[in-house]
Order: C-alpha cells, then structure tokens, then sequence
C-alpha cells in the first residue's frame, strides 16, 4: 500500500516539474516564435510578388523593412471594394496589395486549404490585370514529404508564374493541377489554366485544386475590378467602384 | 593509467565505433533515412539528439535511486518528452528555417529508441557523469552515421555540401549529373549497409 503511494507521489512531482519547465520555455519563448512566424509568413508573400531572392538568407528586420516598404494590407468587402482596418467586418477577406514607388503593381490573396493530410497555407499573388499569376509561394502544410510535400519546391511554385485564371475568352477558369504535365494531358486552349502536376500526389494536386477553384471565386469580385481597371484604394473617395481609365 | 584505459572514457568511446547504435544496435535508423538529404539538418539532429540523450541519461541516473520500478518508464518517458520539447521550442525560436525543415522529426526523437534505451539499459544503473559520458558518446555515435550518410547524399544527390555548390558547372555542362535517387529515402538504406558492411568488415581484421 505505502509502497503505491509512494509510486503516486513520485509520479505527480515528476509531472509538476515538468510542466512547470515546459511552460516556462513556452511562455519565455513566445515572443522569438511569433516573431519568427510573422517574418515567416511576410518572407513568403514577397517570395510570391518575386521580391526577395530565395537563395539569400534575410534577417528578421531585413523582412519587415521590404514588407513594410511594398506591401499594404488590406480587406475586401462582399461587393469586391478595397477596405481598411477601420472598414472591416467580419466576413471580409484579407487582401495584400503589393506597391512600387507607391504604384500599384499587383495583388496577393492568401490561400488557406485543405491538403490531404492537414491544411496547406499558400499564397498566390496576381500581376494588376487581374488574370496573370505572378507567383505562388506555400509557408505551411503537412502533406507527405517528398510527395505532395513537393508543393513548397521552387520547380513546382515556378509553373505558377504567367498562367491565367481566365480562359481565353476572359471568363473565370480557377487555375489547376495537371495529373502529369500539361503539355501531355490538357488540350491546348486550356492549358494557360493548368500546371505540371506532382507524380505521387495526385491526391495533394486534387484538393489544391479545389481550394483554388473555391477561394479564387470568392476573390472574382475583386479581381473583376483589376481585370476592368476600376481598382479603387481607400483613402481615395468612396462609394461604387468608379473606372478610372 | 592511460586516458584510453579509463572507465570513462570507455562509456564515451565504445558507442563511437565498436557499440555504434546505428551501425551495431541498428537503433533510431528511421530518423537516420529522413533527415539525411542535406547535411544541415543532419547536423541540427546529431545536436539535438546527442544533447536530448545526454541530458535525459543525466536526470534519470540522479533519480534512478529514487525512481519506484513499477513506473519507472513513465517517468523515463516524462523526462525525455519534456527534453524534446525544449529542444524543440529552441530551435523554433532560434533556427526557425532549420526546425522547419526539420518538422515532425525533432518531435519524433521521443520515439528514437537510442534514448528510452540508453536510459533503460545505462543510466538506470551507472552513476550520473558515466551516464553522461554514455549518452554523448551515442549521441556523437548516431550523429557520426548521420553526418557520413547526409555528406554522401548531399554532394552525389545535389552536388552541394552544406548548401554550398560544391561541383563546378563546369562539370554540369559536361554532361555530369545528379545521382536523383540519392535525394530519395532508400538510398540511405543502401548507404548505412555500405558502412556496417565496411566497418564489420575492418573489425575482423
């Protein structure tokens, strides 16, 4: 009996200190992480608009000074109007503009997806047309390495780059993945609309796929007005979208 | 009494070569064919590990008076998975391109068999600074293989060493090209037999 009461004791001591280090760490530790995190995702939405080298390693503050100097982040509302902070509600989506000497060069939306083993979190950045695709970077995912984990490689994201979200009659096509490449499988009036596909992630390619057809067809409102040139910013009158050629 | 003759250094060194838990104990060799494409995160894992081994042998063999037996291996468990995740929580705040790459694998050196069996077989008897010794000289032991492993796939399968270019393109323009199936996770199978079967095969003579 006293010797299972000791056995008890021994255990809950063992637990205590641990957690107690554990929290510790994590709470000591918190800030550097979510530091790092945010350089993460900021890295990645200027990988995507094809700012930053990917072979040069950048520091956290070398980040956040090109970010801050070339990218606003706004939200977009139900009728596809560019927001602020201030404007925002709930239901409206994240939207980061990406700026050069204060002209607007393009836009980048966030894609949040499921994936076949858990969520991929990507981003897919538009040239100012409104059609183009500049470029596509995936900051987090948990899908089979060396498979679809392949998704994160720079051979994969550059298949991204120039193709269309359009058809070439200008209506909305989403973007896809092949199943093997698409100069093999696609007719050839459709291929701006595909890219090479993973061998071995067939599976990861199909839910990508997916994703972009759901996510792109919410931003249609707003990438309508990129395609019509009848972008408004904030700041700069209100009301309906007006042209502005 | 010469250095090589002591007690402690026999618990560092055997595990190096005549004791090595990859090559001899065919231990923790699933860690050993994920993490051997790049000699980077080789090296954060022979780190990690070796320091995680060391650290949770020195616990346990302060304890292992103290330890009631009936759950001595939860309390094992408990030391080690809190070790681990130190380790991992450092890395995030510290290297965190590394730990991404790393992923899942540095929480998986719970599950490593090296340690749970060092602490079974080693520190539960032996007293605090050998049980140290012991689980550097593993941990040195399984980093050594995965540092061997990791150069050889690096610079055939990519031609770099520590990401550095290391084959000229000149010899790309030649006509040289990467062995592919070095970047995949069988060639590390192949790789560690090559060397259990060279070093069972130097210790016969």
């Amino acid at each position: 009996m006293f010797k299972r009461f000791q056995s008890i004791i021994f255990a809950l001591i063992t637990a205590f200190v641990c957690s107690l280090l554990l929290t510790g760490a994590y709470q000591g530790l918190k800030p550097l992480k979510i530091q790092n995190m945010a350089a993460d995702r900021q890295l990645n939405v200027l990988k995507s608009v094809n700012m930053v080298d990917e072979n040069i390693r950048y520091t956290v503050d070398e980040i956040k000074k090109i970010y801050e100097n070339s990218i606003e982040r706004l939200w977009i509302n139900r009728e596809g109007r560019i927001i602020n902070d201030n404007e925002k509600k709930p239901q409206d989506m994240p939207i980061f503009l990406y700026m050069e000497n204060g002209q607007l060069k393009g836009y980048v939306i966030p894609i949040n997806t499921r994936g076949l083993w858990g969520k991929i979190h990507a981003y897919l950045a538009f040239e100012k047309d409104g059609s183009t695709i500049k470029g596509f970077t995936v900051f987090k995912h948990s899908e089979t390495p060396g498979l679809g984990g392949e998704i994160e490689q720079a051979w994969f994201r550059k298949n991204f780059i120039g193709k269309k979200i359009v058809n070439p009659k200008g209506k909305f096509a989403s973007i896809s993945i092949a199943k093997g490449k698409v100069g093999e499988s696609i007719p050839e009036d459709r291929r701006l609309n595909y890219v090479d596909g993973i061998s071995g992630a067939t599976l990861t390619g199909r839910f990508l796929t997916a994703g972009f057809r759901e996510i792109l067809s919410d931003y249609e409102s707003v990438s309508i007005h990129f395609r019509n040139n009848s972008i408004r910013l904030p700041g700069m009158g209100s009301g309906i979208p007006v042209k502005t050629k | 009494m010469k250095l090589t003759r002591t007690k402690h250094y026999k618990a560092f060194a055997s595990p190096l070569l005549q004791n090595n838990p990859i090559s001899i104990q065919s231990l923790g060799i699933c860690s050993a064919l994920a993490v051997t494409v790049q000699l980077k995160t080789a090296s954060v894992m022979a780190i990690s590990l070796t320091l995680v081994l060391a650290f949770s042998n020195l616990i346990i063999s302060l304890m292992r008076n103290h330890i009631p037996r009936n759950i001595r291996m939860i309390v094992e468990l408990c030391v080690i998975a809190t070790l681990v995740i130190l380790a991992d929580e450092i890395l995030k705040a510290f290297f965190y391109d590394i730990s991404k790459q790393l992923s899942v694998f540095v929480g998986l050196i719970i599950t490593n068999c090296i340690v749970m069996g060092r602490a079974e077989t080693y520190a539960l008897g032996n007293p605090p600074g050998m049980s140290f010794l012991d689980g550097l000289g593993n941990g040195a032991g399984y980093g050594s293989i995965l540092i061997a492993v990791a150069f050889i796939r690096e610079f055939l399968g990519a031609g770099k060493l520590f990401g550095y270019q290391i084959i000229p393109n000149l010899f790309y323009n030649m006509g040289y090209e990467n062995m592919g199936f070095m970047q995949l996770a069988p060639a590390a199978f192949i790789i560690i037999g090559l060397l259990v079967w060279l070093q069972k095969s130097l210790e016969k003579e």
